[in-house]
């Protein structure tokens, strides 16, 4: 399930125990990633997935939920 | 034994130095000519070139191309084989515009910092123009060339590590200024050096690692060449000098400025800023500035409910207010009086050279 992959990346990158993520988890707010965390999340997923998420989606990732979508929107 | 020389674009200069961009209007063809004519890079700021402009609030970005055409054409009419670039802010508005137009232009390099910028090689895509950008630790760089390398199998043509004693915009928090939590430029030019490696050796190329922020004299730079560096990257020391394309009144608040003066102020972009204290910075300790036009500058600024215009304050400043914003550099109390370029760049080497015991003249 993309959500798990999502989670357990997110743990890797920024640190924090798997059962703090959720869906609705505010990645900057709640999982306290700063501008280069993101930067550095969204690489991880980019590898991990296979596939690009260009400049302009990425600014607009607020939420884990924000990247799940994204990601079942293309498909995966 | 010489100084190694800086390979930029398939050009040599003889010292390994980078005049960093300042804005708005410090850096223009002026600076930069001498700059390149006493054997240093140099390097135009993108910022607001056309801020004095009778049509630039209606028309900033039609303005600010304008005057960056003229200038670059100036300064290369001057110094034909000179290496000369153009820092370009990430966190301006209509990067890739102005990235696209850039790389047209008859310039060596765009050097991008405030923010990462992920995207800069799909601009200079079939230009002869180079691209770098400046970071403010090891981490940022090795984001910057992961995403590079992934996205565009491209390697800048060189990295400036910008300290926390820089001019202008810092690359720190408010939180790690005031609390000193931050690394030293030595730290940033060592972890920075670290990352390139990989690459370097992937890519089979040299990756020169500059240092800046604080780098007054030569003194400052033997210190950076010995802990890794391949040059140094100064600005503000360049600001008091007859070439200087600045006001009279914004050298002469440079020259006047004691240790004291130099403080930290909250810039609309949210970074902490770096600045000579004066009627600006007296006031924003009370109550926020008005604000008098929006030329939609920065990505980063609200536009509303900020302490004053970036770009208001320090165009009023760099064109002859001294109420307005005065950026610089920590080191700026150090200098004492208006010099030439050429003096200036003279001292730094021979100082540089007697550290780190380089025998043989000036080159």
């Amino acid at each position: 399930m993309v959500f798990d992959k999502v989670k357990e990346i997110i743990a890797e990158e920024l640190g924090v125990e798997e059962d703090k993520i959720l869906m609705e988890s505010d990645l900057s707010e709640n999982l306290g990633a700063d501008s280069l965390d993101a930067i550095e999340l969204i690489m991880a997923i980019e590898e991990a997935f296979d596939i690009e998420i260009p400049d302009n989606e990425a600014t607009k990732i607020k939420l884990v939920s924000d990247i799940v979508n994204f990601l079942v929107e293309a498909g995966k | 034994m010489k100084l190694k020389p800086l390979t930029i674009n398939d050009k040599v200069v003889k010292f390994p130095i980078i005049q960093g961009g300042m804005g708005i209007r410090i850096s223009l063809n002026k600076l930069t000519s001498a700059c390149m004519n006493s054997g240093i890079i140099a390097t135009i700021s993108a910022a607001q070139p056309g801020f004095l402009n009778k049509n630039f609030r209606k028309d900033p970005i039609g303005e600010n191309k304008k005057e960056l055409k003229k200038e670059i054409n100036k300064a290369r009419a001057n110094s034909k084989d000179g290496i000369l670039g153009v820092n370009l802010m990430h966190a301006g508005t209509n990067f890739p515009d102005y990235a696209s137009f850039l790389a047209k232009q008859d310039i060596d390099f765009i050097v991008s910092g405030a923010g990462l910028p992920l995207d800069l090689p799909e601009y200079l895509e079939g230009s002869n123009v180079k691209g770098a950008f400046i970071i403010s630790s090891g981490r940022a760089a090795k984001i910057l060339l992961r995403s590079w390398d992934r996205r565009y199998q491209y390697m800048p043509a060189f990295i400036v590590c910008e300290g926390p004693l820089a001019g202008g915009h810092l690359g720190f928090s408010k939180e790690q200024m005031a609390s000193g939590d931050y690394d030293s430029l030595e730290k940033i030019v060592i972890d920075t050096k670290e990352v390139v490696q990989d690459y370097e050796k992937k890519y089979n190329v040299k990756i020169p690692i500059i240092a800046g922020g604080g780098i007054h004299d030569g003194h400052d730079m033997a210190k950076m060449i010995k802990v890794g560096a391949d040059g140094v990257q100064i600005a503000t020391r360049f600001i008091a000098t007859y070439e200087c394309d600045v006001s009279e009144s914004y050298k002469q608040m440079i020259i006047d400025s004691k240790k004291e003066d130099i403080v930290t102020v909250a810039s609309p972009a949210g970074l902490p800023g770096r600045a000579v204290r004066n009627f600006l910075t007296k006031s924003l300790e009370k109550h926020n500035l008005e604000l008098h036009y929006c030329v939609d500058c920065l990505k980063t600024c609200k536009k509303k409910d900020i302490p004053y215009c970036i770009t208001e304050q320090l165009g009023n400043s760099t064109s002859g207010d001294k109420n307005g914003l005065i950026f610089t550099g920590a080191k700026a109390y150090l200098i004492k009086k208006m010099d030439y370029i050429d003096n200036i760049v003279t001292e730094i080497i021979r100082d540089c050279k007697k550290d780190l015991k380089l025998n043989g003249g000036l080159i």
